[in-house]
């Protein structure tokens, strides 16, 4: 009797926490089948005529306004945004998963220090890093391309990559790598063989989060790129028009640059289980 | 002290609908030494963490004395248990962590001391009182955890794999001191283990579990010599007994090996298992008594109420005060233990006799013994 | 000259040297037991020998060829560890074949080789498994089924039996033998329970310290062993090691009682020295014996089919003795068996061993008797 009151009073709880959390994302997804009027009108209403106005105007790049047409260019970020991200957390597994492997099994001098200053990059704020990288792009000839985006982008994703990974290879038991070496397979094939699969559940996660950080970048973006490079963090302020902020296009924009990244997460997520089904990698 | 009573006793756990602990009932005597034996998941770490009022009772009753205690938190039980993760305190040195039950109480100083003072030499904690327990090792926690539990004065003992850590080269005497103890002081005492020598060595009767139930509550003897069921005549003793299935015939049994091949023959009585086909036989291997080919040895005399068989030496190893030998006998493998060094080589034909009283008969699909020696 | 010799190895952690001068040889097809603590440098010795790691000083010599620097996958060296290291991601199939994958045999020789290392190990049933879905007795199996089927030279087992129940250990302790004698392994285990060492092992080399301390057969060192130390370290119960003082030429002063010593020990130096006598070696009888020192029995802890007994003398000092248990201790016309009882303990010297007080080192040779024994 009384359980049976607990399970409801649970279930409606969780009901509400729910509701709280998710209601932005879910008001979000509402607007962006709104006009603009619709989303302006006081008191909102969960109301309304859905239209695809905001989904075309993103797809053909035409944004019919109060005040005129205007030219947008959404559909170059979106692919901006996938080609840095992707390119980025690519770097970063190349270079960082053998980096990881490295802290994690063999200690030398300075190794710790290495390590921690690469993480300690994220510890300052990228302003203050900015600046001073903008006037170097500009000599370097870097400004505004992918290659010097993707670069300045190691700063988020490498140490990222360095410190999950590395966590996850220490975690590896030696005897396994010794095992296989003495069944007379090479450092390489031990390597590729054992240590990458084992540690696999980690270097997804690394990936996931770093594509996510790198993917939600703004502001290097936004200084050392010009609209050739933007991604869509940057394209949005695409709608902030002479004629007022178009919202309702905003909130389409928002939903079409999450699904990638979610796409990713579902995809990852496999590996993600596997790693904790796996279990015994210890023993 | 006083007596430890479980009546009926089940335990449910949320969520499963298998009984962890199922109507176990035992009535443990005041300053009785018992253990709860059996592999992890048999049930008996719940059992114990009911007693001692960590797991609430599904149904059945504890009684401490005459007082039903089910319902009692686990403070006002008087109950001093040694947990198996050894739970010290971190931040107080080894003397504070033995002595901290006591603190709480109203001993005086002294008297504290004296008592702290006497389990750390019986535990030979001595020289670690005033360390702090990181700083020690397993064994050494561990001693330090049932220090902690055998300094006080309580209606009963609850240890939760007590000695599992300790160093072998200390196992035996901490045993025998901590057994000499709990007997001088007739401590009323509950020993969880998965290990049976150790629930052999400490305790006056060992309750066997499996799945929850409890398969046989006896003396080590009674284990050892009469065991109720196919379970603990496999979970007891080191080397186990040596068990095979046979076929009833007129007047003998016929012992089949592992493909179903008669393998060796037992005479018995004519109709002595009549209404049975097959049974299991159990032998336990320090009751073999070993001889070589010729059969010129000590036993002759006795080998009237053997059974005697022939079999290849296939292993002969000698542990210092005894010997175990494997030798094949048809497509069969049995045990056989010495009191000491046997020199029958590997390859060579030894003869056995077997006591006709120490052939075990269990029924074999339920397991249950049917006889305890053959009828001669 | 030997299949496997470790030439004064050396290997030092921090200016902590876990392995001191370490020398040795084994022969082919040899089984040798490296016995120690915990502690002792067993594990960092075989991962010398695996090339894991590389010593400070010394020579790794493997059949004539030095082998101290090669890489662990140029050594042919089989391998099985405690804790398994099987591989998660693998099937017990591909674990098992992993050392034949490297050489690039041939599908159907792998597959026949394979399996038959699995039926040996009795393993077959649960080939396509994943190790996470073996018992530890399995996973065992598997592991040494990984380690045999390359047929390597040479065979390192480093405390596999840890982590079974005790049932699959003893189990294994049987089979381990015949299954090796068969080919002929040159097997280097190590083990810290001295039954697997003296059940298994051709010779044992006790460990202690980083360096050997003896090696020898099972019967050498259980029935003259070179110290009180290694003494302790073989016999459950272990060894009781007494202060004795020499009182007269024939007697020794043991637990304040006066102990005929045999004669063969009458004319030698020993004053004051440690008495080791084995627990079975200790006889006990419920009435007075001459010679015998008074006792209680303090508590009796059956161990395995032999009656355990703790014996206090009067002193204070502590006495095991152990006897099987089919002649136990008579019970007192059917009196209750607990509690404190007095005793008489006879100990025969003549059995028993001697050691010098400091050092611990062994004063004397056995006596004849037990010298039959340790050849």
């Amino acid at each position: 009797m009384s359980s049976q009151i607990l399970r409801t009073l649970r279930i409606v709880l969780m009901v509400m926490v729910g509701l709280f959390f998710l209601f932005p994302l879910l008001w979000v997804v509402l607007m962006s089948f709104m006009t603009n009027v619709d989303i302006l009108r006081s008191p909102p209403s969960p109301f309304f005529v859905p239209t695809l106005r905001n989904y075309v105007a993103l797809i053909s790049g035409h944004l019919s306004t109060s005040s005129g047409d205007v030219q947008i260019d959404y559909m170059h970020n979106l692919l901006n945004s996938v080609i840095l991200s992707v390119c980025s957390v690519v770097v970063s597994l190349i270079l960082g998963v053998p980096a990881a492997y490295a802290f994690a099994r063999y200690k030398f001098r300075g190794g710790e220090d290495m390590a921690f200053t690469l993480l300690s990059f994220r510890f300052a704020p990228p302003l203050l890093v900015l600046l001073p990288l903008l006037g170097y792009f500009q000599t370097l000839h870097l400004y505004d391309t992918y290659f010097g985006l993707v670069w300045v982008y190691q700063l988020i994703t490498l140490p990222l990559v360095l410190w999950i990974v590395r966590g996850y290879f220490e975690d590896v038991s030696e005897d396994i790598e010794l095992a296989y070496r003495l069944d007379g397979h090479s450092w390489l094939a031990t390597f590729f063989k054992i240590s990458i699969p084992l540690a696999r559940p980690g270097i997804a996660a690394a990936g996931l989060l770093s594509f996510i950080f790198a993917w939600n970048n703004f502001i290097f973006a936004l200084i050392l790129g010009s609209s050739a490079v933007q991604p869509v963090t940057v394209g949005a302020l695409a709608f902030i028009t002479a004629s007022g902020i178009e919202y309702g296009q905003i909130a389409a924009a928002l939903v079409l640059s999450v699904i990638p990244t979610l796409v990713l997460a579902i995809f990852t997520q496999r590996y993600l289980v596997e790693g904790l089904s796996l279990g015994a990698i210890k023993g | 002290m006083s007596t430890l009573t479980l009546s009926e006793l089940s335990k449910v756990y949320p969520g499963s609908n298998e009984r962890s602990v199922d109507d176990v009932s035992m009535a443990i005597k005041d300053g009785e030494i018992i253990a709860l034996l059996g592999s992890s998941g048999c049930g008996k770490t719940s059992t114990l963490r009911m007693v001692a009022g960590f797991e609430s009772v599904t149904s059945g009753t504890i009684r401490l004395g005459e007082t039903v205690i089910n319902r009692l938190k686990p403070s006002e039980r008087n109950v001093a248990m040694a947990f198996e993760g050894y739970a010290l305190y971190p931040p107080l040195k080894v003397r504070d962590n033995i002595a901290f039950s006591l603190l709480r109480g109203r001993t005086a100083k002294a008297e504290i001391d004296k008592r702290v003072n006497a389990v750390s030499d019986m535990l030979e904690l001595g020289p670690m009182l005033e360390k702090f327990p990181p700083n020690l090792s397993g064994g050494q926690q561990q001693r330090v955890s049932l220090a902690r539990a055998l300094v006080r004065d309580a209606s009963a003992y609850l240890l939760d794999e007590p000695m599992s850590q300790l160093e072998p080269q200390l196992r035996a005497l901490l045993r025998a001191r901590i057994k000499d103890h709990m007997t001088l002081h007739r401590m009323t005492t509950v020993i969880v283990t998965h290990d049976q020598t150790e629930a052999i060595a400490l305790s006056d009767r060992v309750a066997v579990m499996d799945n929850g139930v409890l398969q046989q509550f006896g003396t080590p003897d009674d284990l050892r010599e009469r065991p109720a069921n196919l379970f603990v005549a496999s979970f007891i003793g080191e080397p186990p007994m040596n068990l095979y299935t046979a076929e009833v015939a007129d007047s003998e049994l016929v012992v089949l090996d592992e493909r179903g091949q008669p393998a060796f023959r037992i005479p018995c009585q004519p109709g002595e298992f009549a209404g049975r086909r097959r049974l299991s036989i159990g032998i336990r291997p320090h009751r073999v008594h070993l001889g070589d080919a010729n059969g010129a040895d000590d036993a002759s005399g006795a080998a009237a109420g053997s059974a005697v068989l022939r079999g290849e030496v296939l292993s002969n190893h000698w542990l210092g005060d005894h010997s175990h030998a494997g030798i094949g006998i048809g497509g069969c493998f049995l045990i056989a233990v010495a009191d000491r060094h046997v020199d029958a080589r590997v390859g060579s034909q030894a003869v056995l006799r077997i006591p006709r009283g120490a052939i075990h008969i269990f029924d074999e699909e339920t397991g249950l013994a049917v006889a305890h020696g053959l009828r001669s | 000259m030997a299949y496997l010799s470790i030439e004064t190895i050396s290997k030092a952690y921090r200016k902590n040297e876990v392995i001191r001068d370490l020398s040795f040889e084994v022969e082919r097809g040899e089984f040798l037991v490296v016995f120690g603590p915990s502690g002792a440098g067993k594990t960092v010795l075989l991962r010398l020998i695996a090339g894991m790691v590389l010593p400070d000083r010394g020579r790794v010599v493997l059949d004539g060829a030095d082998i101290t620097r090669d890489a662990p996958d140029q050594r042919d060296i089989g391998m099985a560890f405690q804790n398994f290291a099987l591989y998660p991601h693998m099937t017990a199939y591909e674990n098992i074949a992993s050392p034949l994958r490297s050489r690039g045999m041939a599908r159907a020789e792998l597959d026949s080789r394979v399996h038959g290392a699995a039926n040996l190990l009795r393993i077959d049933h649960v080939i396509s498994h994943l190790p996470k879905a073996l018992s530890n007795g399995q996973k065992q199996r598997t592991a040494l089924a990984r380690a045999l089927v390359g047929e390597p030279s040479v065979l390192l087992l480093d405390d596999p039996l840890r982590n079974v129940d005790a049932k699959v250990r003893y189990e294994m302790r049987l089979e381990l033998p015949r299954l090796l004698r068969e080919r002929d392994t040159t097997v280097i285990y190590v083990t810290q329970d001295y039954k697997e060492a003296m059940a298994l092992g051709d010779r044992i080399a006790v460990l202690g310290d980083g360096a050997f301390t003896q090696i020898g057969s099972p019967e050498m060192i259980y029935n003259r062993p070179a110290n009180s130390r290694i003494a302790r370290l073989f016999g459950d119960p272990p060894i009781n090691l007494l202060d004795a003082q020499r009182e007269d030429s024939n007697a020794l002063r043991i637990a304040s009682n006066s102990v005929a010593l045999p004669t063969r020990t009458s004319n030698s130096a020993v004053s004051s020295c440690v008495v080791g006598i084995r627990p079975e070696d200790v006889a006990v009888s419920l009435e007075a014996v001459p010679g015998a020192v008074p006792v209680e029995i303090d508590a009796v802890t059956p161990l395995n089919d032999r009656q355990v007994m703790l014996l206090r003398a009067d002193d204070g000092t502590e006495i095991f003795a152990s006897r099987p248990q089919a002649d136990q201790l008579a019970q007192h016309d059917g009196a209750e068996q607990r509690g404190r009882r007095r005793a008489w303990a006879s100990l025969d010297l003549d059995r028993a061993h001697f050691f010098d007080k400091s050092s611990g080192g062994r004063l004397l040779e056995p006596s004849p008797r037990m010298a039959e024994a340790a050849r």
